[in-house]
């Protein structure tokens, strides 16, 4: 490895999360807040330390300056900061984005918040409005696609070519509320079944409102700092970062080089050749899971299983424990939660619990290794993270 | 977001990029971009040519015809705009001269659009400027 990779150069030390699920009355900087106070008394970290904040705005927030804006109601000064912005990439970028201004010195202890509010200070209609409002105003909007629309021609489009079922991509959204049960806290936990899932309205052909994640109120925060401070904080069970990748390689649907090998190929061979592992060296996994087939095609292009096997994988248990890869071991966005820009960072707080070992019920055995792809908006956007204990360095 | 524009559906606002292509639906014709030095043929329109980044674009009426590479019917509509259209079916089509482009179907039940089905372009004027380019069954 060069002095430059970032490979073990900077530690997570500290997690936490806002109330989740169905909060009202609260704002996004409020549950940003909560999450950043939680994870700074996981850290043992005064408030005060904090030189660097990334974010991403929130939906439901007037605040463009999310990070600015936090900054001030949490009470600090940093001297680094940013709002970020790669749709559900975003909170990989804020990884990778915040551990490269710590070895850079930019920042010492950097936070990484985000939050929002769909559920209940937007509601759903709103939110999802949001999101198609975002799109091309010229060659996209004019037609009415939702935002489900684009995720579900790449899996329509699967299926077509691999022969993919809308069985596989239901027992996706069955193990989701499976792990989720598991999960104190999460916002769907009564078991679905396949026929649930099928007999489910139908959202956009081939997703039914079963194969579609959650919208929710919620944050999640973090705190990084370089791996010797880390030790000089006494910090237990610091949990590295390994491997970083990202890939964009599109803005329209219509111009997706491929709908069923998506960027997320180039960007985990980047993370992986940042850290050294490869696909089989994963203990657990934080797949983004916006729509069911989302995570087909996703466990596939970051080489769990073999490009077109996605669906038999998932069928036959492959994702979950005792399977190669247990995924998304909280419910993911599916059916623990889903508050936007937050999503993906639920991933990771799962993931890193899991690599420290906190997970209970849930926890699975000897974790020392971890992935989370991240992604969004039809697969424009991918960004892949490697994490590892200490004795993965 | 006020409350009078959600009812209404959202129309392209042409700028300097694309005025020369919503001109051209409005005469009936769906213009590409051909590239004369690296012979690239881009949908949408803009200055420069996305492959060589050369500005020698020479717009051409595509023959129309395309063929479904994937395609998803709406049940849900995306805003209370689109809500009395549903089911609709959103087509990423494969024109014959290379380039997809997105719309949606009209002239035939949604559910019975199929991969691969052959479809021809249908000119859909919806305001005095604007003219959009839809798709129906071959």
């Amino acid at each position: 490895m060069s002095d430059t990779s970032l490979r073990g150069k900077v530690a997570v030390i500290g997690i936490g999360l806002s109330a989740v699920g169905k909060v009202p009355g609260r704002s996004p900087l409020s549950l940003a807040a909560e999450a950043a106070r939680n994870a700074l008394a996981d850290a043992g970290v005064a408030k005060g330390e904090v030189d660097g904040v990334l974010s991403s705005h929130a939906f439901a927030s007037p605040f463009h300056r999310f990070s600015v804006a936090f900054s001030e109601y949490l009470g600090i000064r940093p001297t680094f900061s940013n709002t970020l912005q790669v749709s559900g990439a975003t909170a990989a970028t804020m990884f990778s984005i915040g551990a490269a201004a710590i070895h850079g010195g930019l920042a010492k202890v950097v936070l990484l918040v985000a939050a929002d509010s769909l559920m209940t200070g937007l509601t759903p209609d709103l939110a999802l409005r949001s999101l198609t409002e975002s799109r091309d105003q010229q060659y996209e909007m004019p037609f009415g696609i939702p935002v489900a629309n684009t995720f579900a021609m790449t899996a329509h489009r699967h299926m077509r070519e691999f022969g993919t079922t809308p069985e596989q991509l239901a027992e996706v959204a069955v193990v989701h509320r499976r792990h989720a049960a598991r999960t104190p806290g999460a916002q769907q936990t009564a078991p679905i079944t396949i026929a649930d899932v099928l007999n489910s309205p139908m959202v956009t052909t081939p997703y039914h409102k079963l194969d579609c994640s959650l919208i929710s109120d919620g944050g999640a925060a973090f705190v990084l700092t370089s791996a010797e401070h880390a030790k000089a904080l006494g910090i237990g069970k610091p949990i590295y970062i390994l491997g970083c990748g990202e890939c964009y390689t599109h803005e329209h649907i219509f111009l997706m080089p491929s709908l069923t090998t998506t960027g997320a190929v180039e960007s985990g061979r980047r993370a992986y050749a940042m850290a050294g592992y490869q696909p089989s060296d994963m203990d657990v996994a934080g797949i983004y899971d916006c729509f069911t087939g989302t995570v087909v095609m996703m466990l596939e292009d970051l080489g769990f299983c073999r490009k077109g096997e996605g669906g038999p994988f998932v069928a036959d248990g492959q994702m979950s424990y005792g399977g190669q890869i247990p995924s998304n071991t909280h419910g993911g966005l599916l059916s623990f939660a889903h508050s936007g820009m937050p999503g993906a960072l639920f991933h990771f707080h799962e993931v890193i619990a899991q690599l420290r070992g906190q997970c209970d019920q849930r926890q699975v055995e000897r974790a020392a290794l971890g992935l989370v792809h991240s992604l969004g908006a039809g697969f424009a956007t991918n960004a892949t993270t490697i994490l590892g204990t200490e004795g993965t360095l | 977001m006020a409350p009078e524009d959600s009812t209404r559906k959202p129309l392209p606002a042409p700028d300097a990029d694309t005025t020369t292509f919503w001109l051209g639906l409005r005469h009936g014709k769906l213009l590409l971009q051909h590239c004369r030095r690296c012979r690239n043929v881009q949908y949408y329109q803009q200055a420069t040519c996305r492959e060589c980044g050369g500005d020698e674009l020479e717009h051409r009426p595509a023959t129309g015809r395309g063929k479904v590479h994937s395609f998803s019917v709406v049940h849900r509509a995306p805003g209370p705009a689109f809500k009395a259209d549903v089911p609709y079916a959103v087509l990423l089509v494969e024109l014959a001269e290379g380039p997809r482009m997105i719309s949606t179907l009209t002239g035939s039940d949604p559910e019975d659009v199929t991969f691969d089905m052959e479809v021809e372009l249908a000119f859909d004027q919806v305001s005095d400027d604007i003219t959009l380019p839809r798709f129906r069954k071959a």
